[in-house]
């Protein structure tokens, strides 16, 4: 047996994990905030449509994604007092107007025969942007500081790309002719350019480095 | 998307066929069948046609999950943050996912019990009471009334599986049945922290509640005699937080439910 006594550094070999990461405390919060917000309109927006979609299949998995969506904004709002803001209301707000629009206009379509237009926001517009946004928070954020947003980022992204899968295979299933396909293509084109006037779902620097006007903002905001 | 969607605009594929429970109160045919002296109307193997009776509600429980799935998903939507508590729609959300199992199961059982989709009609009374629009409301109509008679259902159909011998449906029965536990409770629970300093809010939620359930009793369906197929299941609904004197109220609703049937019907029976 190895001497117990022997001096061991506290990081393995093999554990790589550094700081400082990309973030510090306020813009964790931030993304975090904007995050919840997310969450909570796209888990209302499919709470929403179950009654309004007639296609069975659609209505089961709308339901269970729906309560997917709640728990994540159930997570942020658990994390967001340990970032310093005990206000979870506060940071709970879309990153600028553009992206309240976008979200707006993601729960617009309501008529049964709209299905196509309702899954096409969320799993080839909303999903893939949130998939993006929370896989740059996890890679840039530091591993050991901000290890509990990781951790939830982790459980989430686990859900996303599972519900993404099946939301595009949903998709696909429903769209059959030429038409449809145009109708999918156009509900995307023009969420995509709303989402891109916001500078992304947590705005401008989304996927980079966050301006400085959108830092000066935060730090004002959690003094 | 609009707020509060009336129950005419629920979207259903073309299998699904729509009634009105006055079509079924009014519909002579059924007066006539209710004359027919065939024992007890308790849900038991031994009856004539048993098997039928247990398809055709276990299509009624199929089309009441999905209207309770719909009704969890309109909660979380046509509430705005200050009008519903986000812990509130955090469980509504939870629902939303334990009604859509419901819905799968449901599918599964009926497959397995030799019906499908369609074979039966379905009325949409069990939407209805998730339109109300104080949160409040609808928290006591469909938590505590729609899920409440999802206690005694799922009971008396669980007691039938295990008494015909069908394991499956007994199985089914039990796990659908430890969910409705759980909302009926949330449906209690939010109805005391919401009204706590608004005893008023509570009693007219309270009255809506009995309203509610005095439909669910849908003319002697629910009780606590041999001429009720589904009996009052005590025991699991003071799990869920009813205090004995609401279970003795709800008991005494089904009683006057069914009298108001029968006084009804008779008034619908044509002259000869």
């Amino acid at each position: 047996m190895a001497d117990p006594l022997k001096p061991r550094p506290a990081f393995a070999p093999w554990d790589r994990r550094e700081i400082p990461g990309l973030f510090d405390v306020e813009e964790s919060a931030r993304r975090v905030g904007i995050y919840k917000w997310i969450e909570m309109r796209l888990f209302e927006t499919l709470g929403g449509w179950v009654a309004t979609v007639p296609e069975l299949d659609v209505k089961l998995v709308l339901g269970r994604h729906c309560y997917h969506h709640a728990w994540h904004a159930e997570l942020w709002d658990k994390r967001l007092p340990e970032l310093r803001e005990m206000n979870t209301t506060r940071l709970t707000v879309p990153a600028n107007d553009a992206m309240e629009e976008f979200m707006e206009s993601i729960r617009e379509p309501e008529a049964p025969e709209l299905t196509i237009e309702k899954l096409v926001g969320v799993y080839r517009v909303l999903i893939p942007r949130k998939v993006a946004a929370y896989t740059y928070h996890l890679n840039a954020t530091s591993r050991i500081t901000d290890a509990p947003t990781q951790r939830s980022l982790g459980f989430i992204l686990q859900d996303e790309h599972a519900d993404w899968t099946e939301g595009e295979m949903l998709l696909q299933s429903l769209i059959e002719t030429e038409d449809e396909v145009d109708r999918a293509a156009r509900r995307q084109v023009e969420l995509e350019k709303m989402v891109l006037r916001a500078g992304g779902i947590t705005g401008p620097g989304t996927l980079g480095e966050v301006p400085e006007s959108v830092g000066a903002q935060v730090e004002g905001a959690t003094a | 998307m609009k707020k509060n969607l009336p129950p005419s605009e629920l979207a259903r594929d073309s299998r699904f066929v729509r009634s009105t429970i006055m079509d079924a109160i009014m519909d002579p045919r059924n007066l006539a069948m209710s004359e027919r002296d065939l024992g007890s109307a308790k849900l038991q193997p031994g009856r004539p046609a048993a098997a039928d009776r247990a398809r055709n509600l276990m299509h009624g429980i199929f089309t009441g999950e999905i209207q309770a799935l719909e009704g969890a998903g309109r909660t979380t939507f046509d509430f705005d943050d200050d009008e519903a508590p986000f812990a509130l729609k955090l469980d509504m959300a939870r629902q939303c996912w334990d009604e859509s199992r419901h819905v799968e199961i449901s599918v599964k059982l009926g497959d397995w019990m030799g019906t499908e989709i369609g074979e039966f009609n379905e009325a949409t009374f069990l939407y209805e009471a998730a339109c109300a629009t104080d949160p409040i409301l609808r928290l006591c109509g469909v938590n505590r009334a729609l899920e409440g008679l999802a206690i005694d259902v799922f009971n008396t159909m669980r007691e039938f599986g295990d008494i015909s011998g069908d394991p499956i449906l007994e199985f089914c029965e039990d796990w659908m049945l430890a969910d409705e536990v759980t909302h009926v409770k949330m449906g209690s629970d939010w109805l005391r922290r919401l009204t706590e300093n608004d005893p008023e809010r509570r009693e007219r939620a309270l009255e809506f509640q009995r309203g509610v359930d005095k439909l669910f009793s849908l003319g002697g369906f629910r009780g606590e005699t041999e001429e009720n197929p589904i009996q009052l299941a005590r025991k699991l609904r003071a799990m869920a937080g009813f205090s004995t004197d609401e279970i003795d109220e709800i008991s005494e609703i089904s009683v006057q439910a069914q009298e108001d049937a029968r006084a009804m019907s008779a008034g619908a029976a044509p002259s000869s």
